[in-house]
């Protein structure tokens, strides 16, 4: 994220558009950072190298292993998983440990090929997985802004809501 | 008072859950005067702490583990029900269609499904005094359904980009489309027992709750007035069992700030919703000489097709579902029908369900994710038959309390399969013709419907007409389990009109005893 990004995004949301709730949910989600405590060492990495491919990201930005690392550990769920399917940790370890040896450092279509094979052979999980780093994706502050979304400007509602009628402040938010 | 210090004792009705089913009866019972109070697992979500993100507005959801299992599982979380004072009416839609009176007797018409134990005559009235109180939004004149006798108190909500594209597709083959019926308010009103909720801001964020008290959730409705006439709830307070002695009911157990209570009551009024009912049921043996408990599980088909448009449209402005169509009310080789409506979407719902239905990742992910303000959705809402193959069971699986986890098994049988295929192909059409790039599909079920049907046979049923078990005294069931059948149309309205009705005779009862 560059300065330029960081200022353009807190100066929305800390600006009389954006209501008390939603300023205080996005403002901690900008710079969360989670410290590594259901995986190993060896299995984190693993994660974080299939996140990468799955859902291309920077990691120094936006911390999407870690999140999912931290919710396994924190042991909340969605609400529902597969009736065939172990606990999502489980369904999680099993899928890393059936990548390829050293995939971390194999080439990126050599990663590809292997997901695709654990996405054939463990479903389930790659699917639950990719929906679960996929929302970490899109919900985090920076996604938003290099997209042009700003619907959490949420302090004084829409007055225009047909196609292609944008509100001032919906002009200005995101990249040129 | 705003949280619950002390129990009520010597109660004439305890209510379980505070949803669509349990909050206007207890508003009609407390201002019959009758002692009533609810338990209700989730927590007050005052509109002043909602945030405008989906994430963190994942605590009005149930987020304790269900088992789906199936050839169609079902996803729940937060696609499919809430927790919380006001429960799924929290993250409703706020659709309000009416159902039309041959819903209710699709055995009649078609030979298959259920008819339901009583006539539309009989949800009217209640749907003219629901749409009135909750202020309901709508057009003049609604094009399906039997004439009105009582205009929508406010005019429609203004339309969004998905419903004016679905609104000009639409109109290119002939079909009629109108404004919807969206329990959220185009000019502010008061609210008794509340006081005054505003216009709608068109923040398209009401599937993540609604920070202005312009939709109709109970908490803003008919909880505020049950609390104005004396009822108490009791919030974070989760029901583990029904308390039962000498063949009729005597109260329930809770955990409540961590300790298990009980509270007793004469009658028990059950309204934890489809999957929480029969699970507290099965748990205690209890209201199922029929079978029927869990049985019957229904989910309405719930296809969306999906497109991106050149046009900015920012998906997340205005009432989500602003344009419908019941023109497909009725189709050649189908048994009942369903209404067709346009879809905004927030963008984390719209961004997972892409990644699962497409199960697209990489770059390519990312690409088609960039275009999310241009994304524009229609979905269908459509009957589902009850089958035998579609139940809920306790699993041997325990949850963090020790209960058995409920494992839910759905499979679309024939009917939903065909009506998905026409549904798909009629959105697919729609959305070529506006142009739309990238357009999928993503078929679905939605809503948890069935699983303690009413009926007149206590052979084939748990409940009475009105909501009474047929096996147990003292014990009502009051939310979607009751559904016979699951209707072409969006439950809440007619859920809610089922409460008072319940209510209008449970107080009969009451009186006749008393
Ligand atoms: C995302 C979404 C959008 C929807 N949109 C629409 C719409 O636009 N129009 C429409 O008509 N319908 C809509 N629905 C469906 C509608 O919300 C439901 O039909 C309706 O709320 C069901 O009412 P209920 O009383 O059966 O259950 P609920 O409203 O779910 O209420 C059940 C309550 O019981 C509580 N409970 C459960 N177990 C216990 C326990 N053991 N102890 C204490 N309390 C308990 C729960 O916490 C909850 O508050 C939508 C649903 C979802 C999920
Ligand atoms: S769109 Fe309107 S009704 Fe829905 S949450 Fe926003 S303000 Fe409330």
């Amino acid at each position: 994220m560059t300065q330029a990004e960081r200022e353009a995004i807190l100066e929305l949301l800390n600006s009389p558009q954006v209501t008390g709730p939603t300023r205080r949910a996005l403002q901690e989600r900008l710079d969360a950072r989670f410290v590594r405590e259901f995986f190993d060492e060896t299995g984190f990495a693993r994660l974080r190298a299939v996140a990468t491919r799955l859902v291309p990201h920077d990691p120094a930005e936006i911390d999407l292993a870690g999140m999912v690392d931290h919710r396994l550990h924190a042991g909340s769920g969605d609400g529902w998983r597969y009736a065939d399917a172990p606990p999502d940790g489980e369904a999680y370890r099993r899928l890393l440990r059936a990548l390829p040896q050293a995939f971390e450092t194999l080439a990126p279509e050599a990663q590809d090929a292997a997901l695709q094979d654990v996405q054939s052979a463990h479903p389930r999980a790659f699917e639950d997985l990719l929906a679960e780093l996929t929302e970490g994706f899109m919900a985090h502050p920076l996604t938003q802004y290099r997209f042009g979304y700003v619907g959490f400007a949420d302090a004084q509602g829409w007055l225009h809501v047909g196609p292609g009628e944008l509100e001032p402040w919906e002009e200005h938010h995101g990249p040129r | 008072m705003d949280r619950a210090e002390r129990l009520p004792e010597d109660l004439d009705v305890l209510v379980i859950g505070t949803g669509a089913g349990g909050a206007p009866l207890l508003a009609r019972l407390a201002a019959a005067g009758l002692k009533v109070a609810a338990l209700e697992a989730g927590v007050r979500h005052p509109p002043e702490e909602i945030a405008t993100d989906e994430v963190a507005q994942a605590g009005l959801f149930w987020m304790d583990e269900r088992l789906s299992a199936g050839q169609d599982p079902v996803p729940f979380g937060r696609n499919n029900s809430g927790r919380g004072v006001g429960g799924s009416t929290l993250h409703y839609t706020a659709y309000t269609p009416r159902a039309q009176p041959d819903d209710l007797k699709l055995r009649t018409e078609f030979g298959v499904g259920e008819d339901w134990p009583l006539e539309f005559s009989e949800l009217e009235p209640y749907y003219d005094e629901l749409e009135y109180f909750l202020g309901v939004s709508g057009p003049a004149e609604y094009p399906w359904g039997p004439q009105r006798r009582r205009a929508y108190r406010h005019p429609p909500l203004p339309l969004n980009g998905a419903a004016r594209l679905m609104q000009r597709a639409c109109a290119e083959i002939g079909m009629r489309t109108s404004p919807a019926a969206n329990a959220a308010l185009s000019r502010s009103q008061e609210q008794p027992g509340y006081g005054t909720r505003h216009t709608c801001t068109n923040r398209g964020f009401c599937q993540a709750g609604c920070s202005v008290g312009a939709k109709a959730s109970m908490d803003v409705t008919f909880l505020a007035l049950a609390e104005a006439h004396g009822a108490q709830i009791v919030d974070g307070a989760q029901v583990t069992a029904l308390t039962v002695q000498g063949g009729r009911m005597t109260g329930a157990e809770f955990l409540w700030n961590g300790q298990l209570h009980h509270l007793g009551a004469r009658t028990v009024v059950l309204a934890a919703g489809a999957v929480e009912t029969p699970r507290l049921l099965l748990l205690g043996g209890l209201a199922n000489s029929s079978g029927q408990v869990g049985r019957n599980f229904m989910a309405h088909v719930g296809v969306q097709v999906w497109g991106q448009v050149e046009e900015d449209l920012r998906p997340y402005k205005g009432i989500p579902g602003g344009l419908i169509s019941e023109d497909t009310h009725r189709l050649p080789g189908l048994v009942g029908g369903y209404l067709l409506q346009s879809l905004g979407v927030m963008p984390v719902t719209y961004a997972t369900q892409y990644a699962r239905g497409t199960l697209t990742w990489g770059p390519d992910l990312i690409e088609h994710l960039r275009g999310y303000t241009h994304v524009a959705g229609i979905n269908v809402l459509g009957e589902c038959l009850p089958y035998e193959h579609n139940f809920l069971e306790l699993s041997d699986e325990p949850d963090a309390r020790g209960l058995p986890k409920p494992r839910i098994h759905f499979s679309f049988g024939e009917n939903e399969k065909k009506m998905t295929a026409h549904a798909e192909a009629l959105m697919r059409d729609l959305w070529g013709r506006v142009g739309a790039r990238d357009v999928w599909a993503l078929p679905r079920a939605a809503h948890t419907l069935g699983t303690a049907r009413m009926g007149h046979d206590p052979q084939t049923s748990v409940v009475d007409p009105f909501g009474r078990a047929h096996d147990l005294t003292g014990l009502w069931i009051c939310d979607n389990s009751t559904f016979p059948s699951s209707l072409s149309v969006n439950p809440a309205l007619t859920q809610m009109a089922l409460s008072l009705r319940t209510a209008d005779a449970l107080t009969g009862d009451l009186k006749v005893r008393a």
